[in-house]
Parts: structure tokens; sequence; C-alpha cells
């Protein structure tokens, strides 16, 4: 394949273009559900094309095509270079890439059961054993439990004379029970909402989750949930556990940081950023103790790769440091509008996807508290746990997150359980008001499978690194 | 495009080797592309030739899911190898209702021969015509144009054989100054029906009136609720409450609720895959017909949507809303929505409110704050106003709304007889059909900085 590629890179370049790739995407997926203890679906998907991109007269274009023959390959080059020309009929500044080496390299995800061949029987089990602890009561009306898998070769093709194979795995599983009481229902999930967790691992990721351990504790909160209090309406100092964290920093940091956001190029679907250029290494994004990483290189992390899909080396940049804004995710079309380099974020989902700048593993360092001692701290506030709704306007400023459960905390210790819990603010006035974060006993990296961005949509596999924080101040309880 | 004759007897040769005892083959192809600008000039420009082609195989109660996308014989056939060695790994589904037996299907016309034929350079122009309106007022813009193609057949071993080509295009564009912006949007199943002048002229008058925007306070508002707003509380809704799966959980809104007064009686909502008004596409992914489902019936909770598996649990037929195989654990889902129009004539709603917001669209809604309750936030964008003594003042600042749906609706003051259709999260085979929507009470319990 690799030649065929290189032919058809030649063939661009034979055209005069300024630059060309071509990327081979092999992926295949494997999927469990089991509803209410008995197997819902199975599944497998085999995923392979080439994606080419062209850009030409200082203009892009892109076309892929799930055919590997010679043939449709060439027509697929051709495409994508009449459609540079066509987008070159409204360009007025060519587009300028940055200086990039030319990898001739390979990547492999380090892992140790590849869960491809382990069998279904195992993994079924593992999820019908959870869900029968979870299934036992009858206010407990559906549980839903699940593993997914992937499995991804890559091939990348430059006509700067990069060649750059990447095999990359992902392991994640997770489950809910919905409780209902003839009125009400809720839902308490596990080890995260919307899927649970998910690392660049192979099954001893899985093995490790505690699945089953940990069903009769959520089974409960699901039921406890029905009788909780609502959250109040009012303003006081709240702490996030680390998966809510995780989604915190998705939404308020690792999307605003996005320089093809801020420069504009988002704006027709997910909206822009109020971080503009202007605040670069100005703006205090947060207090003195917040530190943002944007780390591809995380051990395990859902963003972690080898090199990003336009053969940049995946990299470590700082995005907050002391609380100061000091870096954004960049490509090689955008990083020279900042004066840089690309610090290696651009990809696609799949083959027939255009790369475009997306989060790796973005990371709030550890501090220095116990979580113990932090509540123990506090000597009113709500804790909140596991995200259950998010919502934030088109310049990430103005958010609103729901979560699953929460607890009050009252003379430095947890109280009753509080449900629909909401709480709302605005990015820097609240990421200011955080004074604690808790240290890496408590540090977890939380993969995210779905972070949608893009036209046509690209879901991405990203992370977060995260361990519970305290923010003063907030409102909370507005979804009355 | 492959069509009928060389795609079903390709899959044909494969299904009739098959050795399990029931087997479907679910085939999706699609010739498509994308133009999308930004700062006024095309940034990104796209074409994809894919095809996606599943294979369900059933052992008794054992149900087995395997895909690819290559349609090459051998891997066809190792693909339904691997369903069935699935199928034959796994438990029994005691709740697997079986495949479907064949049925008739209406005739819809889906397919335009110059929208599959419309090409990056002619999308280019048309986005070129967007970026020249917009000059002339000194605005940028941003947006997107997609065309193409599809192919979507359902085979099984029963006698199943469904066939339908289809093709859309959807526009989209923001008008943007430096303190305001306004949007448009159209989706058609032929190009020709997208009028990108007279969008484009919607989208920049949006941006022009809501220069130097005031701040209002959150609080409780009347509100004028255009298309595109109403479009994108639906697609929550739809997927947090009208199909089968948040029903049988109990988690929708309407469950407990069917035949009770949810919302006032001028609200009526209903999914119609065979109604040419929206995207319609005449079967389900299981090869069900689609029939009309009624949500709402002027204010009364009705029913949902259910595909075969979810029928049986809940002792219905199925209504053909499945979708593809290796997505059935989500459960039915309504892809051609409609709130039905009503009596009043758009432009003379502005003037019925005394004190009030119209909102063009809303930007990241969230439906699981509360379900059950239809509570929903997110905020607005792109042409939010002010409305005094019947008349527009101003635009204003974003503001987030939290409000229940139901509650909401209940203070509907009136439905404009117009209708749009708005592309949704699943456009090839489906959209929104709405109106816009007087209401005399909608929540807001936010604001933001621009």
């Amino acid at each position: 394949m690799k030649d065929k590629l290189k032919t058809c890179v030649e063939w661009l370049r034979s055209k005069g273009v300024d630059y060309a790739d071509c990327r081979l995407v092999r992926r295949e997926t494997e999927s469990l559900r089991v509803t209410d203890a008995h197997v819902d679906s199975m599944s497998r998907d085999l995923d392979v094309g080439v994606g080419m991109r062209v850009l030409s007269r200082g203009a892009w274009g892109f076309a892929a095509t799930a055919s590997l023959s010679m043939a449709e390959l060439k027509k697929t080059a051709n495409k994508a270079l009449q459609i540079a020309r066509a987008s070159a009929m409204t360009t007025s500044e060519p587009v300028v890439m940055a200086e990039q080496e030319a990898y001739v390299d390979s990547y492999t995800t380090p892992f140790k059961t590849d869960p491809f061949e382990v069998a279904a029987d195992r993994k079924i089990t593992l999820l019908l054993e959870a869900s029968e602890v979870l299934k036992k009561p009858k206010k407990i009306k559906t549980v839903e439990a699940s593993m997914d898998f992937y499995r991804t070769h890559k091939l990348f093709v430059s006509t700067e004379g990069a060649q750059i194979e990447q095999d990359i795995m992902e392991s994640g599983a997770g489950y809910n029970a919905v409780s209902f009481d003839g009125k009400e229902a809720q839902r308490r999930s596990y080890p995260n909402s919307f899927g649970g967790d998910f690392a660049t691992s192979g099954y001893e990721f899985i093995e490790g989750m505690e699945l089953v351990e940990n069903a009769e504790r959520v089974r409960e909160e699901a039921i406890a949930l029905l009788k909780a209090a609502p959250c109040p309406d009012t303003k006081t100092t709240i702490i996030i556990a680390g998966p809510q964290m995780a989604l915190q920093v998705h939404e308020s940091c690792g999307h605003p940081i996005e320089l093809d956001r801020v420069l504009g190029t988002e704006i027709s679907l997910a909206g822009g950023s109020f971080l503009t250029i202007d605040k670069l290494n100005k703006l205090k994004y947060g207090s003195d103790i917040v530190n943002i990483t944007a780390d591809a290189t995380t051990p395990g992390g859902l963003g972690t790769f080898g090199f990003d899909d336009e053969g940049v080396k995946a990299q470590r940049t700082p995005i907050v440091k002391d609380g100061r804004f000091v870096g954004y995710l960049t490509s090689r079309e955008t990083a020279p509008v900042i004066g840089q380099r690309s610090n290696g974020t651009m990809r696609a989902d799949g083959w027939n996807r255009l790369p475009i700048i997306r989060m790796t593993n973005i990371n709030l360092e550890p501090g220095t508290w116990k979580l113990d001692d932090l509540i123990a701290d506090t000597p009113n506030g709500i804790f909140f746990d596991l995200n259950k709704s998010w919502s934030i306007d088109d310049k990430r400023l103005n958010f609103q997150f729901g979560a699953e459960c929460a607890w009050e905390i009252k003379k430095g210790k947890l109280g009753q359980m509080l449900k629909n819990p909401v709480y709302t603010g605005i990015t820097p006035e609240f990421w200011n008001s955080c004074d604690a974060v808790c240290d890496d006993k408590h540090w977890h990296v939380w993969g995210v499978p779905n972070c949608g961005k893009g036209e046509p949509m690209q879901s991405a596999h990203v992370a977060h690194g995260t361990s519970p924080a305290r923010f003063q101040n907030v409102k909370v309880g507005v979804s009355k | 495009m492959i069509g009928q004759k060389k795609l079903t007897e390709r899959l044909e040769r494969v299904l009739g080797q098959s050795k399990a005892d029931q087997t479907e083959i679910v085939y999706v192809g699609n010739e498509s592309g994308l133009t999308r600008y930004a700062n006024s000039y095309i940034h990104q420009n796209v074409f994809e030739s894919n095809n996606r082609i599943l294979f369900r195989s059933v052992l008794g109660k054992r149900i087995g899911v395997a895909s690819t996308n290559s349609l090459a014989l051998p891997d066809l056939r190792k693909t339904l190898a691997d369903s069935i060695e699935i199928a034959r790994q796994r438990p029994e589904n005691p709740e697997f209702p079986g495949l479907p037996k064949p049925a008739r299907y209406k005739d819809v016309d889906t397919f335009d021969d110059k929208t599959a034929a419309f090409t990056p350079r002619d999308r280019a122009k048309a986005v070129k015509q967007v970026i020249t309106a917009a000059k002339r007022k000194k605005f940028t813009v941003a947006g997107s144009f997609a065309t193409g193609s599809s192919e979507i057949a359902v085979l099984n071993s029963l006698g199943v054989r469904a066939y339908q080509p289809l093709t859309s295009a959807s526009i989209s564009m923001i008008a943007m100054s430096d303190d305001s912006s306004g949007y448009a949007s159209s989706t058609a199943r032929r190009v020709d029906d997208i009028d990108v002048a007279s969008l484009t002229g919607v989208a920049v008058e949006k941006c022009d009136r809501s220069r130097n925007p005031r701040e209002v306070e959150p609080g409780e508002y009347e509100v004028i609720l255009e298309p595109a707003a109403i479009s994108e509380m639906l697609e929550w809704l739809n997927y947090v409450g009208l199909g089968s799966k948040p029903f049988l959980q109990k988690t929708s809104f309407l469950a407990g609720k069917i035949g009770r007064k949810i919302t006032s009686d001028k609200i009526t909502l209903y999914d119609n895959g065979l109604d040419s008004r929206s995207n319609a596409f005449p079967f389900d992914f299981e090869g069900v017909p689609k029939r009309k489902v009624v949500f709402v019936d002027k204010g009364v909770a009705r029913g949902v949507v259910y595909d075969r598996a979810a029928a049986l649990k809940a002792k219905k037929k199925s209504t053909g809303h499945a979708l593809t195989p290796d997505e059935s654990s989500e459960g039915a889902f309504g892809l051609n929505i409609f709130m039905a129009p009503g009596k009043t004539p758009k432009a003379k709603m502005i003037s019925a409110v005394k004190r009030g917001i119209l909102i063009t669209r809303f930007h990241y809604i969230n439906g699981l704050i509360d379900p059950r309750n239809s509570v929903l936030t997110g905020m607005t964008r792109d042409g939010t106003f002010l409305i005094e003594n019947g008349e527009i003042v101003s635009g204003i600042k974003n503001l987030r709304f939290t409000d229940s749906f139901t509650r909401a609706f209940k203070s509907t003051i009136a439905v404009s007889k117009e209708t749009e259709r708005i592309e949704s999260w699943w456009s090839a085979v489906g959209c929104m059909t709405v109106p816009t929507v007087h209401l005399g009470s909608f929540k807001f319990s936010g604001k933001t900085e621009f």
C-alpha cells in the first residue's frame, strides 16, 4: 500500500501542487451492549480507505475513497486537486504551512492483552456479572453495560518525504442503572457517564476497572437519588470530582484553546473562542494554582499517539501556567499566525475525514490536597460527581453543567445526597475562583471517545487527566 | 451510484450463501461533498465516496452483527462469516422478534440528477455569491454547503428487498460584524430548492439589525422562536423523549403521560417519513415501511416510535423507525419530525408581542438535566432581538435559557402557518419541518458577554 500512496503523492507533485499527503486508515471496531442482563448487541466493523489532502494555488482540497485500487486512488488524487482549484476561487491569502521535519518513523500503543483476541465469552461474562448485581432490586428499571475496542492502523505519506506508520489500540467499558419509583427516574453510572472510561490500552485496562466490585454501590446510589433532596438554588463553594472535572476542562479549556476555532474557522458549527490571540501570555485564565497541559504523550491517555495526521510528532505543551494562559493547540496552517511551529494536534476521524485541530490529553495538573482534607476544610458547600448535562455558549464563556449526583458538605463532612444538581459560571471567573486541586493520588486520565467537531461531523478520542478541585462562590441549582 | 440492479445482484449473491437461520444485509453508500467557508473564503472542501455493508445473522435467538466498507465479494463473504461466528459466540436474546417479512413501500421521490451531479465548482460559485453579498455590508461570512447522493438497501432471507436512491443539499450561513451576527439555513432533496440569494439576505439583515446589542437581564419573557430554534429543541426532545428507549426506560417526558394534556392545544408533534415536505424516506433500516406516528396531538401525549424489538417489548407494532443493526441498542428513532403549522402568518407574529425576545437559533442545547420533565438548557445565538410594542427595537446580547419544554409550550400564543425544512443530525434520511412559535412565557437563567 505504501507504494500506491507514494505513487499518488508523486503524481500530485508532478502537477505542481504546493503540498499533498495521503493517509490510509484501517480501523477495526468491536462493540458489546448488554441491556437488562442480556446481550443486546455484539458487533464488529472493519473500515478501510484512503484520504488525500492537496494544497494547490494556496487553497485546500480533500478527497477520500474506500477503494484501494490504483485506478481509483489516482482518480481520488485528481479529485482532491480539482477541489483545491475550486477552493482557490475564493482565496485572497494563500495558505502558508509551518516548517516541519519529514519523519520516517513508526509508533505502536503499548499494551499487554489484545482485546480482539480475548474470547467473547470472557467479555460477556464480565458485563453480565456487573449487570446482575445492578438489576437485582425492583426499583432498578434498566441496566445498560458496554465495552468498545478500536484497533487502528495508519499510514501517512507526504510530498515532503514523510512516511509514518502507527498502530493504536483503544479499550473502554462502563455501565449505568436507571432507577424508577413510578414518578421519577434517576441514572447512576460507573466509572463515568456516557459509555464509561477509555484508554489507549489493551484488555488489561478493562480488568483493572473493578466493574463488578462497584456495581452494588452504584445501584444503591441510583435508588437513593429517587428520594434525594433537590439541589438548592444558591451561591456556594463546590468541590468537583475527577470525572466531572474532565468535562469542565474539556468544555471550558480544551475547546477554546483550539487555534482553528480561535481564528474563526469553526464558527459555522460549534462557534468561536473567547481566548483570542491578544490574550496569549496575558490573560489570567485561572488562579495561581491552575496548571493545564496539552500532552499527547500521557501514558494510556485516549488522546495519546505518536504523530498527528499531518506528520507532526506528539508533544507536551503548557496551556495554562500558574493561572496564566500561555498556549494553544495548533496545526501547521494555524501555528505561523502566532509565530510558532505546530504542536501536533491535527487528527481526523478516519480516512474519510479531513484532519482538524483536536484535543489530545488536556490535563489539569495535580495539586497538593488529599480529598478527605479538602472536604474537611470546606465548612459549607456541594460535592458534584459524574457529568449528566453540558452546555456552553459559542465563545466558551457561559457554561451550565449538570451532574448525576451531588452531596451537601456541612461542617467539613459530606451530608445528604442532592438530585439534579447543576452549576453555572463564566469561564475565567470560575477558574480564578479555584483554590484547591487534589494531588496525584487522586489524579486519573479520563478517556472521552465522543468529542464532536467539524463538518462533516467528526468524533475524536481525547482525554483529560484530572483530580477533584474546589471552586468558590459558584452559582448552583438553576434547573427550575 | 452503483444502481439498484447491480447492487442488489451483488448483495443477493452473498445473502444466498448464508448458513444462518435468518440473514439481513443493510447497505448504505454515499458520494458526498461539503464546502466549508469562514472569514469569507473556502477553508475546507471535501469529497467522500464510501459504502457500509452490515450483516445481521440469526441463529435461533442469537444475533451477530458485522460490517465492512468493502464491496469486494471476498470481503462481503468474510463479513457474513464473521456475523455468524459472533452469533455463535453469544447467548440468546429472548427479546429478539426475528427479521421482518416482505412489505410494500410507498413510492417517494427522493432523487434529483442535478443534485447528484453538483460539483465542487458549483458549490464554490454559490459560496462566492454569499461572500460577495455580505461584503457589500462589510460583513464576513462563515458556513457550509453540502451536496451528495446516497443509496440505501435492505435485503433479508425472508424476502425483504428495499432500495432507495437519495440526494440531499444543505446550506448554512452566518453573516458577522464586529458585534453582531445573523444566521440562515436550508435543506432539500433538490439543490434547486435552496434559494441561496434569499437566505443570504436573511443572514445579512439579521446581522445588520442586531448591531450595537443591548444587554437584557435574565428572567421570564414572551418569545418568538424561529424554525431553527424550534428544530434545535426538538432534536434534543427526540433524543430524550420521542424514541422507544427513553419511553420504555421511563426517562421520557411522555412516559406515564399518554392521553394527558402536556402542552397547549396549538402544539401537534409527529414523525412522517412519507411526507415530501420533509427529506422523506420510505422504510427503516430493518426494511419495515415507515408509518406516521403522532407524539403530541393538539397538546395531548399520544405515543413514540418503535422498531421491531421495542415493539415486541411494548406489545405494539413496529412503526418503521429502526436504526442500523449495530445501533439497535439505541432503540427506535424519529428521523422526519414535524411540528404542525398553525394559522398565524409569520409576518404578523412580531406585531402581537408587547415586550419579548425573538430568537433565531440556539447553541449547544442539552436535554439531560431532567428529561422526565423535558428540561432543556441552551444559549441564544446569531440573531437575538428585543421586541417592544410589536416591533423589533434592537439586537440583544445572548442569553441562556433553562426551561421545561412542556411548561413553556403550555403558554403557546400562536404557531405560524409557514414551516421551514431544517437540517438535522441525520440529513440524508430526514430533517425537521417546523413553524415559528410565539410563547407567552420562556425562562432565561443567565447571560453572557456578547
